[in-house]
Parts: C-alpha cells; sequence; structure tokens
C-alpha cells in the first residue's frame, strides 16, 4: 500500500502547494527560496496533496479487500442476482479465475527469459527494459489464449440468445439488509457532513487541515 | 435425384460436399472437400502441420465461417443442418468440439469440475435438474467421478482433457469431434484420452478425431481421411489407406511402424501379402505367419 501511495504523494505535494495557479491556493505556509525565486508554499495545496493520496489509498484498500475476503461463488451469484448483462458477469468471474494462471505462466516467463541469459544485476533502467521482457510474452501469448477460449466457449453456446441458468444461488439474509442500511446511513451522514463543514474545495474554498 | 440427396443428408451425421474455405488471411485452406461420416463409426482425419485439420474440424461445427468469416464453397449437413444456416450456439447441441489445449479451453467461469462440465448446458438454458442429472452422467462417463469439487485448473493435462470431453457431452451431441486431443498431454493422459474414446464409440458414438497419434487411431478408427494442402490425398476405410506406405510418407505421415515394417519387408524379400498389419497384435500375427512360412515366397 505503501507503495502505491507515497509516491503519489511524493507527486502531488509540490504540485499542488506550489503557486500553480490552483484557485483555492490563499494561504501562505512557509515561503521557499529555490533557484533564486522566492516561492509561496500553500497550506490548502499542501493538505491536499497529503490527503488525496491516502483517499486513494483507501479505496484501493477497501477494493482489495473486497475481493480477497468474498467467495467467489457468492459473488458471481450476486452479480447475477443484480441482472447485470452475461457478458460482464463472464469478464469479472474470468478475471477472478485466470489472474492466478497468469501470475504463474509470468514465472515460468522469467525463468525462460533467465535461462536465455537475462541477466538480474543490472542498472534501474535496464530492470524495467527486463520488465518489458515479461510482460510481451505475457501479453502475446495472452492474446492467443484468448482466441482459443473464445472458440471454446462458442463452441459451447456462450452467445445463445436464451436466458442462461445460474449455477449459484444467493439469498439476501437479514445481516445484508442491516449492513446495507448502515452502510448508506453513514454515507448519507458523511455526505451532509462533508458539505455542510466544507471540506470540500468546491463548496468552501476555505477548508481545514483534516480535508 | 434431389430426394436421394436429401436421404443422404438426413440418414448421416455429417455430409460434406465440396467444401471449400478461405480464411479471410489465407486463401484456400480447404478445397473441395466430400466425404460422409456414417452413424456409429470412427473418423480419423491424419494428415502433415498445415495440412487444413484443424479448419475442417471447425468447419465440422460452424465456428469456421461464422467466428473467422472467410469465403466458402460448398455445403457442410450436420444432422442435417446446413452449418452456413445456423450459429454455432445451434450447432453445440449437435456438434461437440474439443480442442487440443487442454487448459485454455475451459471456460474460466467455472470454479468446480461439476461447474465446468455444466457450462454448455447452463449457457443454453436447460433447467437445473437436467444440468444436474446430465452432468452426473457425463461425469462418470469419462472417469472423473470423486474429482467434481475440484477446481479445473488443478487437473492434470490428461483429466483436463477428459474433463472438456465432459463438457462435450453434456450437451448430449450426434457427433464429437476432436482436434488433437493427445497432442499437449504425457503418454498417460493420452492413453486416458483414447480409452474414453473408444469406451464412447463401444456406446455407440459418432466420433471424428483429428490426429497424430497414428498408432492409436490404427486401433479404434473405422475410416481414414489424409489431408494434405487442404484436400483429401486418400480416404477410405482405415487398414486400406495405412497400406498406402509411399503415399502416406510423401504427405508427411508416418503409417504405424508395424505397417511400414511389414511393407519394407516385402519390398525386400519379394513376398506378397494382401494385407498389412496396422496394430501390434496383428503384427504379432503377421510375422509369425511369416516365420512359419520359412519365408518363402
Amino acid at each position: 500500500m505503501m507503495l502505491v501511495v507515497l509516491p503519489w504523494m511524493a507527486l502531488a505535494v509540490p504540485i499542488l502547494s506550489l503557486p500553480l495557479g490552483f484557485p483555492w491556493n490563499e494561504t501562505v505556509v512557509y515561503r521557499l527560496n529555490l533557484l533564486g525565486l522566492d516561492l509561496p508554499v500553500y497550506l490548502e495545496g499542501l493538505a491536499w496533496g497529503f490527503t488525496w493520496p491516502l483517499r486513494i489509498g483507501v479505496t484501493i484498500s477497501a477494493a482489495l479487500l473486497f475481493y480477497l475476503t468474498t467467495q467467489h461463488t457468492a459473488l458471481i451469484a450476486m452479480l447475477f442476482k443484480f441482472r447485470l448483462p452475461f457478458r460482464f458477469i463472464y469478464m469479472v468471474a474470468a478475471t477472478l479465475q485466470l489472474i492466478p494462471l497468469m501470475v504463474d505462466e509470468v514465472r515460468s516467463i522469467y525463468q525462460a527469459q533467465l535461462a536465455r541469459g537475462l541477466r538480474t544485476d543490472v542498472s534501474i533502467v535496464k530492470k524495467l527494459w527486463n520488465f518489458l521482457l515479461l510482460v510481451v510474452p505475457l501479453t502475446l501469448s495472452s492474446l492467443g489464449k484468448v482466441q482459443t477460449r473464445a472458440i471454446a466457449l462458442e463452441s459451447r453456446g456462450f452467445s445463445a440468445q436464451v436466458p442462461k441458468t445460474v449455477l449459484y444461488d444467493i439469498r439476501f439474509k437479514t445481516v445484508d439488509y442491516l449492513f446495507f442500511t448502515c452502510m448508506a446511513a453513514v454515507t448519507l451522514y458523511l455526505g451532509y457532513l462533508y458539505v455542510t463543514a466544507g471540506y470540500s474545495p468546491f463548496v468552501r474554498l476555505r477548508f481545514l487541515l483534516a480535508g | 435425384m434431389v430426394l436421394e440427396a436429401m436421404q443422404d443428408i438426413l440418414m448421416h451425421p455429417i455430409v460434406v460436399e465440396g467444401f471449400s474455405y478461405s480464411y479471410p488471411s489465407k486463401p484456400n485452406v480447404l478445397n473441395d472437400l466430400s466425404f460422409r461420416v456414417e452413424r456409429g463409426e470412427a473418423l480419423g482425419i491424419i494428415g502433415p502441420n498445415g495440412a487444413g485439420k484443424s479448419t475442417l474440424c471447425k468447419a465440422l461445427n460452424g465456428l469456421v465461417p461464422h467466428f473467422y468469416g472467410g469465403r466458402v464453397k460448398g455445403r457442410i449437413y450436420v444432422v442435417g443442418m446446413d452449418t452456413l444456416k445456423h450459429t454455432v450456439a445451434e450447432l453445440s447441441t449437435k456438434v461437440g468440439l474439443v480442442f487440443q489445449e487442454p487448459e485454455t479451453q475451459l471456460s474460466g467461469l467455472a470454479l468446480t469440475v461439476e461447474d465446468e462440465i455444466s457450462f454448455g448446458l447452463s449457457m443454453l438454458g436447460y433447467p437445473k435438474e437436467t444440468i444436474q442429472e446430465r452432468t452426473w452422467q457425463a461425469l462418470e462417463k469419462v472417469g472423473l467421478q470423486g474429482l467434481e469439487k475440484r477446481s479445473p485448473f488443478e487437473l492434470s493435462g490428461g483429466q483436463q482433457q477428459r474433463l472438456a470431453i465432459a463438457t462435450v457431452l453434456a450437451m448430449r451431441p450426434e457427433v464429437l469431434v476432436l482436434d488433437e486431443p493427445a497432442a499437449q498431454l504425457d503418454p498417460l493422459g493420452k492413453t486416458q484420452v483414447f480409452n474414453v474414446l473408444k469406451e464412447l464409440l463401444r456406446d455407440g458414438a459418432t466420433i471424428v478425431v483429428a490426429e497424430h497419434e497414428i498408432e492409436e487411431l490404427a486401433t479404434f478408427t473405422d475410416h481414414l481421411i489424409l489431408l494434405d494442402g487442404g484436400r483429401i490425398v486418400s480416404e477410405g476405410v482405415s487398414r486400406d489407406v495405412f497400406k498406402q506406405v509411399e503415399r502416406l510418407k510423401s504427405a508427411g505421415v508416418d503409417p504405424p511402424s508395424v505397417t511400414e515394417l511389414a511393407y519394407l519387408v516385402e519390398k525386400v524379400c519379394g513376398l506378397n501379402r494382401d494385407h498389412y498389419p496396422i496394430t501390434v497384435d496383428e503384427a504379432l500375427s503377421f510375422f509369425l505367419e511369416l516365420l512359419e512360412d520359412g519365408g518363402r515366397v
């Protein structure tokens, strides 16, 4: 997680806090003397620079948590219940299944490249090139596999314009309803706070560090 | 004349008439193919790589031309249905196609073996009870009982191919078409797959197999088609096709070792027998006979 959030912070803080013309930058906190220029560092930009990446981190964590703790069958059954188009459901389900396979394949491509003389004791730039040498074979082989899988699916009646029989079943329990209502309530409350207490730069231009 | 042709089409599970096909990017992959498959028989398709075996298999279930586009001449009738006039989904209940790659042809949607087998039926919207019943039957037919709850990706190659066959069997097709099913399998896997096919034949299935495993094909096919450059170079009863050792070799296909041996023995010793052995058992009796005759012409 730090791997995702910190680089973004490193990027966001300088960009947002310096006088690059962002409309919400008002309070000057510090003045930097850089390259002979007198640059003001704004509080708002600084604050935003820290909070935005953190929010992104929270979103990603939530998504990962969901993915890792949900039973696949339950997830697919839920998608069917929501009556999403079948092709979409297939996309989600196939991704769940096929990512581990891709990981295995990257491993074997890596071994194959090592056997062909791939060097790992090299500079960062060369390491980026090495990355390409792993990704390109993976992409090409995946494209080939996609075609085979597509014709296999077609041969099993994938495109038949009939309602598909749902293999997994799921029922909403009382706990689920309770959870949904709580979640909705909390969201509404937070939304209210957000708008009225002015954490958004679109409602009030002046906002606190906690925003 | 028309009535006879129609009867022909209705009585044979597969009727190919003057079929030619060109992919959008590759012309003349199949040239003027004509043959019939009888009910309950096993047809083997042999030929060098690039001869069009895969394309022919895909033409039998409608993928060619519906999925690939391209130009078609002639017709293929599967259980009386013209493949040009029916979708692949419609044909999937008549023709089941099993591909070479054991893992890649799995749907990727099913989390267990039994769900994978039910996949085709659920795509076609069959009711749950039918699906469960047929899934169980297909599972037994291919010998994968006990593995229903496993993930399809945890199986060995031979097991995955048998799973693919089960998936297709669940849809109760009239014809089973297999495109090099043993190509990517280890010897054990190959044996397992061919045993399943022989079992199915005993139950009266109609099977078309494109393969390189000549020795195996010799043990169970009734008819053979030798394909080269998209044309039928030789066809007929398996035994007769295998006998044409020279023609097979010039097309880049090796006949069964025992057949080739018998052929060479004849050439060298100047013997003249009217039949060659095509399996090891036949070879045993053939050569014992020869030895008994003392090698006399």
